[in-house]
Order: structure tokens, then sequence, then C-alpha cells
């Protein structure tokens, strides 16, 4: 239920970044994106049991976490930075061309005018 | 010998532009050599064919689908390249005397000769893949004959193209579904299999579909406008191509299948309808002409429309002389087509408004000229008109065959559609004759053309003459041909006379009706016009065609918008209806849900969600850049304890590190961004945020936290030390059990760091000091300092992340996001790291991993099996930490190019930076 909820927001405040436009915005509605898919991710697994999947003699296995998920998600955060990075790239490239000596705000326009 | 015969025509293919370098435009003497050889291989088995037998060679050509390369010789295939092989070396003995010194011989002749090849495969291909290979390769080789014609050639190439192109399909189609349905790709096989395994339905198709093959290739009604057009074509490509085989190819294919239609009424309508209306049409367009070329090409659509009418017929007989039509025709088109070609050369123009009289200078090209086109009108005693007597014969006898159920008057308004068109195709002969031959010479300075330039002329012309008095040379191969498309043996009995026939008195309707067209020309053109006509058909295509680019670009363009919102409302559209579509299908949902298991919400969850959803709506409405990305951090470190409390300490880790450099790369570069002004669109955005939301926040809700744990789970947890020797699951998980994943999702990352090298390629050096905007001299300072330190541990914790992740939390991908705040730290600071370039680093991480990956199949394993080796001192090892090690270095070479390429810190490629930071600024600095 927990999970549902932080689910919720963080996709709606996500996806209202992204639709809003302006590249600051899309970077980060994009992360926020990538944390409500992980989270839905390791909800899959179930949150019930979790102790750390780590079979080390003293691991109750009826109480621990499903590890499939969360292998799921570790290399899908890396990706994320991956997709950020690469993002970023794209609108510092943008910047460039439209370059103002002005500090930034996150009201930008998107490519889009 | 088909197989030498093919094979000699593919052999001489291949030698053509070796032969062109010595030889030139008298490359086609050899070429017509080849040709004669080849036809006189296939030759050797010609008895064998005549006493009844097919000759077969086959071999194994794709097992997959049981397709055999057979070539098969059977009469109607020997009636065809007989065609293919002859006219082919008269055209190619042509060739030399008729083109320019200049031309561009060298791809004319390669083409021509793989096109003969290719006509020659294709009327002995006994398989139907091959046949479909074969048909399309010849449409192939007439495009780039005709757009070979420079720009003129190029836009009536694309419409022949497409338009045959078409058809092309259409007989893939009726191939692959024969081919299913019979379960044979031999073309004997299916064909004699087909009563029993073809529906109704499939007869149907098959048959539409090999209609559409045939009327585009030989330009029928109304695909006919791609031929006339073809004519930009050099005069060799237009008698060889477009009057004697090419087109053809329909015919071939129609008498090929017909076996299959016997029975089908629609099958017979289409072609005895559309046939006699091509023929008419295209007659009377041809008279219309004045360019020859033209006339010819419009005659050359008639033509085939009187062949196709006749396969409609169905009858022994009208097969027989749509065969016999097909050998008149190559004989006396590709003589005159050469003779135009001639006139064309000699007098400088082809167009009947402009030669007259030139018997008086050219008495041996006018005489060539008349013998052919008078088989063309259908005068005696020349073949056509042989043909025409027997097509006028199958015609009246339309009410003998089994689909007309014995309507009488069939017969007799398909022979007067067909005399209508000979008295047309009598007209436009005679004006052929009459325009350019008789009347007052008008130029001076014309001469005969020497006698190699005629002889190629002569042999179809005198040929046409030979088979005019002596037609029952032909019988035997007219018998096995309408043998061979399923009819009984019938004695054909071929002859110039047949005394008083109803046949004879249709002949004669026929040339006096064709005398009154051509004599009262005046009078009809009133109505008609003078002027050729602007055909009509091709705008219709290029309308089609522009129309339908059109509409290709409109949808293009749907894709091609610049905002974000467009290319996430289908996405995000399908998602909502597959959520709706879950809802309403999956059973159960609606009805009722599991309990939410005990344990799923825990006080500390609710504690997380406090800290957590200010922090997200705050982001929401913040106005600084900075400070968006530092509520963005938060929000992820948040997450990342979250993470820790649900029992995934690799998964925690990870996302910590990540967090810090993200903020770490995307600071400079938002600091830096210009202001805009705030133009978005709140309602929409705001309604799909509330959508977004709420399906999402639903569907957890709905699925998930109502199960135990999933077999997968139960498998990995009890299996993975005792498989893998290693106790941390999901580590085992990353690199022993699911390491194909992995190895793509590094892939995707070294991809990532490729696009981020190539998008900011330029301007790398404009933001090497960005960082230095950002903190202050002082800060720099105390960075320098605490980075000396900090910089080894986090490598030491690095290594001991990575040597232990295989146990404990760890593994590669956190060693490398270690190592990349590493370096992070180390950049800030100024200080500078010596290592390979980030490609390297990128490369060897990747090939690292794939080595690793082929470490199990080298040893008898699968791709991706961990190897486990046992070393004293060590203990054990597996090759999964060589996997792991690539993983490493292909995350911190995507770390190191978003450091270097976005913040421009830690640049090797940048000097000055290190300049600026020498040794010995920074004592005095410290100094101060």
């Amino acid at each position: 239920m927990t999970l549902a909820i932080a689910v919720a927001v963080l996709a709606a405040v996500g996806t209202w970044l992204v639709v809003r436009g302006g590249p600051v915005r899309l970077i980060l509605g994009f992360i926020l994106l990538g944390h409500a898919a992980n989270l839905v991710i390791i909800a899959a697994g179930g949150v019930a049991r979790r102790e750390a999947p780590i079979t080390d003699g003293s691991l109750d296995l009826v109480l621990a976490a499903d590890p499939l998920p969360q292998a799921f998600v570790l290399t899908a955060i890396v990706i994320t930075f991956g997709v950020t990075v690469y993002l970023l790239s794209l609108v510092a490239r943008t910047a460039r061309q439209t370059r103002q000596d002005e500090p930034a705000t996150v009201d930008e326009v998107g490519a889009d005018d | 010998m088909l197989v030498a015969s093919l094979a000699l025509m593919g052999a001489a293919a291949i030698a053509v532009p070796l032969v062109v370098r010595r030889l030139g435009r008298f490359t086609g003497y050899p070429l017509a050599l080849v040709f004669a050889i080849s036809a006189l291989l296939l030759l050797l088995d010609t008895p064998q064919v005549m006493a009844g037998e097919t000759v077969t060679s086959s071999w194994q050509w794709v097992a997959m689908f049981d397709v055999q390369f057979t070539l098969r010789l059977n009469g109607l295939s020997l009636l065809f390249s007989m065609l293919v092989l002859g006219v082919g070396a008269l055209v190619l003995s042509y060739a030399p005397q008729y083109l320019d010194p200049t031309y561009e011989v060298g791809r004319l002749y390669t083409v021509l000769t793989i096109f003969a090849a290719a006509m020659l495969g294709l009327v002995l291909a006994g398989d139907l893949v091959l046949l479909a290979v074969f048909w399309e390769v010849t449409t192939l080789c007439s495009f780039l004959l005709v757009a070979g014609s420079g720009k003129v050639g190029a836009w009536a190439a694309t419409r022949a193209l497409v338009i045959t192109g078409i058809g092309g399909l259409g007989l893939l189609g009726a191939v692959v579904l024969l081919a299913v349905r019979t379960g044979s790709t031999d073309i004997a096989t299916a064909i004699a299999l087909a009563p029993e395994r073809l529906s109704t339905f499939d007869i149907g198709v098959i048959g539409a579909l090999i209609i559409l093959a045939a009327f585009t290739k030989s330009a029928q009604l109304p695909f006919h406008f791609w031929l006339p057009g073809a004519m930009v074509a050099v005069t060799p490509v237009s008698a060889y191509l477009h009057a004697a085989t090419l087109v053809k190819a329909g015919i071939y294919l129609l008498l090929l299948f017909s076996p299959l239609f016997v029975d089908v009424p629609a099958w017979h309508i289409t072609l005895l309808a559309m046939g006699l209306a091509t023929a008419v049409f295209g007659a009377f367009q041809a008279l219309r002409q004045t360019d020859l070329k033209a006339l010819l090409a419009y005659s050359t659509v008639s033509q085939l429309g009187t062949m196709v009418a006749l396969v409609g017929v169905g009858t022994s007989a009208a097969l027989a002389a749509a065969a016999l039509l097909v050998v008149a025709h190559a004989l006396f088109k590709a003589t005159l087509f050469m003779l135009v070609g001639i006139v064309d050369r000699e007098a400088g123009s082809r167009d009947l408004s402009e030669l007259s009289g030139l018997w008086r200078a050219m008495p041996v090209t006018a005489a060539l000229t008349g013998v052919a086109a008078m088989s063309m009108a259908g005068l005696p005693p020349l073949v056509g008109f042989v043909a025409k007597e027997e097509a006028f014969y199958a015609f009246l006898d339309t009410s003998q065959a089994s689909w007309t159920q014995g309507a009488p008057w069939s017969g007799i308004v398909a022979a007067m559609v067909a005399v209508l068109g000979a008295a047309l195709t009598f007209a436009y002969s005679a004006r052929i004759i009459g325009g350019a031959f008789f009347g007052p010479l008008t130029q001076s300075n014309l001469y005969e053309p020497s006698w190699k330039f005629l002889a190629p002329a002569v042999v179809p012309a005198v040929a046409g003459l030979v088979l005019g008095f002596a037609p029952g040379l032909l019988n035997g191969i007219i018998d096995r041909t309408s043998e061979d498309v399923g009819f009984a043996v019938v004695q054909s009995d071929l002859s110039l006379w047949h005394g008083l026939s109803i046949a004879l008195g249709l002949s004669a309707m026929a040339i006096s009706l064709g005398l009154l067209v051509h004599f009262r020309r005046a009078w009809w053109s009133k109505w008609v016009g003078t002027e050729p006509p602007v055909p009509f058909a091709p705008v219709v295509f290029d309308r089609i065609w522009y129309v339908t680019l059109d509409f290709g670009a409109r949808v293009g363009r749907t894709a091609h918008s610049t905002s974000v919102g467009v290319h996430l409302i289908g996405v995000g559209v399908l998602l909502l209806g597959l959520a709706i579509a879950g809802i309403v299908a999956i059973p159960g949902v609606g009805s009722g849900l599991a309990p939410v298991l005990p344990g799923a919400v825990q006080p500390v969850d609710i504690a997380i969600l406090i800290i957590l959803l200010p922090a997200v709506l705050f982001l929401a409405r913040a106005r600084s850049a900075i400070a968006a990305l530092v509520l963005a951090g938060f929000v992820g470190l948040v997450i990342a304890v979250w993470l820790l409390l649900l029992g995934a300490p690799d998964v925690a880790l990870t996302l910590l590190l990540v967090e810090i450099l993200t903020v770490v790369v995307a600071a400079p570069v938002l600091a830096r961004l210009p202001r805009h002004k705030d133009v978005g669109r709140p309602v929409i955005a705001a309604i799909a945020a509330v959508a977004v939301g709420a399906v999402s926040g639903l569907a957890v809700w709905a699925f998930t936290g109502r199960r135990g744990p999933s077999e997968l789970s139960d498998y990995f947890l009890t299996e993975a030390e005792r498989q893998t020797g290693g106790s941390n699951v999901v580590n085992t998980i990353l690199v022993d059990f699911r390491g194909l994943d992995t190895l793509g999702e590094i892939a995707v990352l070294f991809a990532a760091a490729l696009g981020l090298l190539a998008a900011t390629a330029a301007g790398a050096k404009a933001r090497r000091d960005a960082m230095s905007e950002i903190l202050g001299r002082g800060e720099r300072t105390v960075l320098r300092v605490g980075a000396r330190v900090i910089v080894p541990l986090l490598i030491f914790a690095a290594v001991v992340l990575f040597w232990r992740g295989h146990d404990e939390p760890g593994g590669g991908f956190i060693a490398g996001l270690v190592v990349g705040a590493a370096l992070a730290v180390a950049g800030i600071a100024g200080i500078h790291v010596r290592l390979p370039s980030s490609i390297v680093i990128l490369s060897l991480g990747l090939g690292l991993a794939l080595v690793a990956g082929l470490i199990g199949p080298i040893t008898g394993g699968a791709v991706l099996e961990p190897i486990k080796v046992t070393l004293p001192l060590v203990g054990s090892l597996t090759s999964s930490l060589i996997f792991d090690l690539g993983v490493v270095l292909v995350v911190v070479g995507l770390v190191r190019t978003a450091l270097q390429r976005l913040d421009g810190i830690d640049s090797d490629e940048d000097k000055h930076d290190s300049d600026e930071q020498s040794p010995d600024s920074f004592a005095v600095e410290v100094a101060r």
C-alpha cells in the first residue's frame, strides 16, 4: 500500500514534469519515472519478506526478499543513469546553440516552439 | 545440357566487364556467339523433348524449405528458351553497329547478359521458388536497362519497376500459397496435386495473383502504360526485352499455370475480355502515334493482348495459336525494332512526320521493313498470317470451350472483336510503310546501311517468310507445347492455305476494314485528333504515387515532432488501454482481490513516505534548476534507504552511488543552461499526470503484495550458493544465472556512452572550468587536500566491494560506480588521473565480458556458463569474476565519459586544465 502511494506520486510528478516540457523538467521527470518503475518491480517481488537475500548461513529463507526483482532493478538503475547522462549531453548541446548568460530556472521551453 | 546452357550464360555475364575493356561495343559479337552456343546446348536435348519426355536436372537448394534448384525442359520451355537465346543472339550482333562509340557499353552488355540468363532461367525453372526469383531478376534488369538512358529514363524506369514489382509480389504470393497448400515447390508436382489439395477459394486467390503478375509484366490494361514509357531505352533493349522476351514472360506464366484454371470461368472471362480490350486499345493507340518506337510499343501491347485472350479461350487450338503468335510476334517485332533503329541512325529521326520516301535511298531496309510489317499486318505468305488465321479459328471456337457452356454467341463476339483488332493492326502496319518509305524523299545524303548493320534484321525477317510458306515446321513444337499445358496430343496441321474457310473470310474482312481505316484517316481524325494522344494512365499512376508518398509523409510527420508530449501520448494511451483491458479481462480483478499479506506495510514505510512525498511534490513546483536537482537527489537517497530497509542492500548501494554521480554530472550542465520563458500546457500535463499516477498506483496496489514467494525466488535462494559458490544471490543472478541479460545491459551502457561521445564531440572544451564557477577557490583547495586521501580510499573500497561481491553486497556495478565516484572527486578537486581514454576502457570492458562468456563454450559448456577453478591460497574462483570485471570497466567508462564530456572536469583531452592547476599554483594557494 505504501509502495502503491509512492509509485502513484512518483509517476504522477514524473509525468507532469515530462509533459510540461523543457530539458531540465524532462531529465528530472525521467529520473522520477525511473524510480517509480523500479519500485513497481520491487513491489512485484513482494515486500512482506525483508531480509537481504544473502545466504550466509544465518538467513531464514522464509523471511528472505525475492532476489530476482532486485537484480533487475540494480541494472535498471545503472541504465537509467546512462540514459540520464545521455539526455544531459543532448540538453547541453541544445543549450550551446542558444547560449545566454543568465542563470537557469526550471521554466524552459521544450524544443517545440 | 540444361545446366551447361544456363551456366554458360552466367559465366558470360561475369566475363562481360573484362571483355568490354578490350572490345568495347564490339563485345556484342562474341556474346552473340555465346548465346548461339547456349541455344545449341539446349537443342541437344530436343530429340528427347520431341519424343514427349521432360528433361530435368535438379539439386538441393534451400534444404530447410525443401526447395530444389530444378531446371526442366519441355515443349513450352524449349519454345521460349529458343526465343530468348535466338533473338538475344540477333540483338547482340545488331548492338555493336547501333551503339554510339561513346555509349557506356559495359553496363549495357553486362545487364543484357544477366537478363538473358535470368530469362532463360525463368523459362527453364522447374521449381516455384526458382521461378519467382528469376522473375524478379528480369524485372530488375529491365529497370536498370531503362534507367540507364539518363534522366529521361529514370522516371519511366521507376514507373515500370513499381508496376512490374507489384506483379512480382503477386507472383510471390501465388507461389507461396500454391507451395504451402500442395506441400511441394516443384511446379509439375504442385500443379498435379492442386485439384485435390486446393479449395475453390485458394484457386481464386492464386488465379487473381497470377493474373496480376502476368498483366503487369505483359503490359495489359490497366497496367499497359509502363511499356511505351520504357521506350526511352536504347533500341537493342527495346527490341530484346520490350518486344521479344521480357514482356512474353507474362504469357509464359499464363500458359504454365493454365491447367490449374481449366474449370474456372472467371479466369477465362478475365483473360479473354481484358486481352481483347487491350488488343483493340493498343492497336488504336498505335495508329495514332507518329514516333515509330511508340507505335511499335503500343503494337506490342496490342499483340500481347491477343495472346492473353487466346490463353483465355483455353482450348487446345487457342493455346497452340497463342504459342504460334508468340513466335511470329518475336520474329516480326524484333525485326521492326532493329530496322527502326537503323532508320533512326541513318535518317536522324524515327518520327513519321519527318520521314518520307526512304525506299528510294534505302531500298533493302525498306524491303525488309515491308516483309516484317506484312507479317505484323497478317498478310500472306508470312508467318503472321498463319498465326492470325489460327487465332481467328480459335476465337470462333470459343463456344466449344467447356467454360462457355455452349453459348454460341461467345465465339462470334470474340472473333468480331479480334477482327477489329486485326483491322487496326493492318492500318498501323500500312502506316509504317506508307509514312516512312513512300512519298517524296525529303532528305539528301541518305544511304543504305552496311550489311553488318542489316544482317541481324534479315535473319528474323527471312525466318518469318520461310515459316509462312512452311508453317508445318512448327507443328512438332506447338504440339508439345499444347501438351505441356494440359492437353492430349493433337496433331497440329499448320499451313498457309486452308482453302476458302471462315478464317480466310475474317482475314479478308479485317484487311478491307484496315484499308478503309488507313485511307480514311483524315475522316476519323476529325473525332480523335491528328496529334498523338497524351497518355492518361501515367497521369493516374503519378497521382496515386504522390498521394501515397504524401500519405506516408503525413503519417511520418506525427513522429517528427520535437515535443516530448506527442511521443509519450501514444505510449500513455496504450498503457491506459492495457490497464483497462487488464481490469476487464483478467478474471478476479474486478470481483475481489486476495488479501494483502501481513507485513507488507510496516511503520517504517509510513515514516519513509512522510519524508519522500513532500520532496517529490516540491520537486514539481521547484523554480530553480539546481534546487530541483538537489531535491531529485534527495528523493533518490530516501528511496535508497527504503530499498535497504526492504532487504535490497545491493540495489540501495547502487542507487546511492548513482544519485551522487547524477548530481555531480548534472549540476554543471544545469547551472549553465540559459533561461527560457514558460510555455507549457499545465492542464494537459495535469490530466496526464493524474491519470498515469492513478493507474500505476492502482496497479501496484491491486497486483502486488498479495502472494507468497514465487517459485523463482525459492529456486534462486536455495540453489544459488550450491550452483555458483556465491552467497550474494542478487550478484549470482547478475553474473551467473542471467549473464546474458547483464551482457545486454552493459551493451546499453556502452551505447549510451557512445551517444554521449557523439553528442558532445564538438563542445567538450567549452565547459572545462564549469566546476570552478560553482566552487570557490577556498573550497577547491580543501577538496584537493581531502581528495588525496579520499580517492585512494574509494579505490580500495571499490576493490573490496568487487572482490566480495559474489558473497556480500557489492559486485561489478557497485565497484564501477565507486571508481566513478573516485574519479568525480578527483575531477572536482582538479587532480588529473592518468587512464586510457574512455572508449578504450568501454571496449575493454565489453570485450572482457564477451570473452568471459566464451570460456563456457570453449570448455564444453554453454555461452556465459561460469567455470569454477580452485587455486591454492586464493580459494575457488569462477570465470564470472572476469565477467564482472568487464561490468566494472564499462561502468567506469560510462561515468568517466560523462564526467569528461559534460563537466569538462577530469579531461585528458584538455591540457590547459592541468596547467592551470599545476602543483606550483597549488602550493601558492596553500601558502596564502
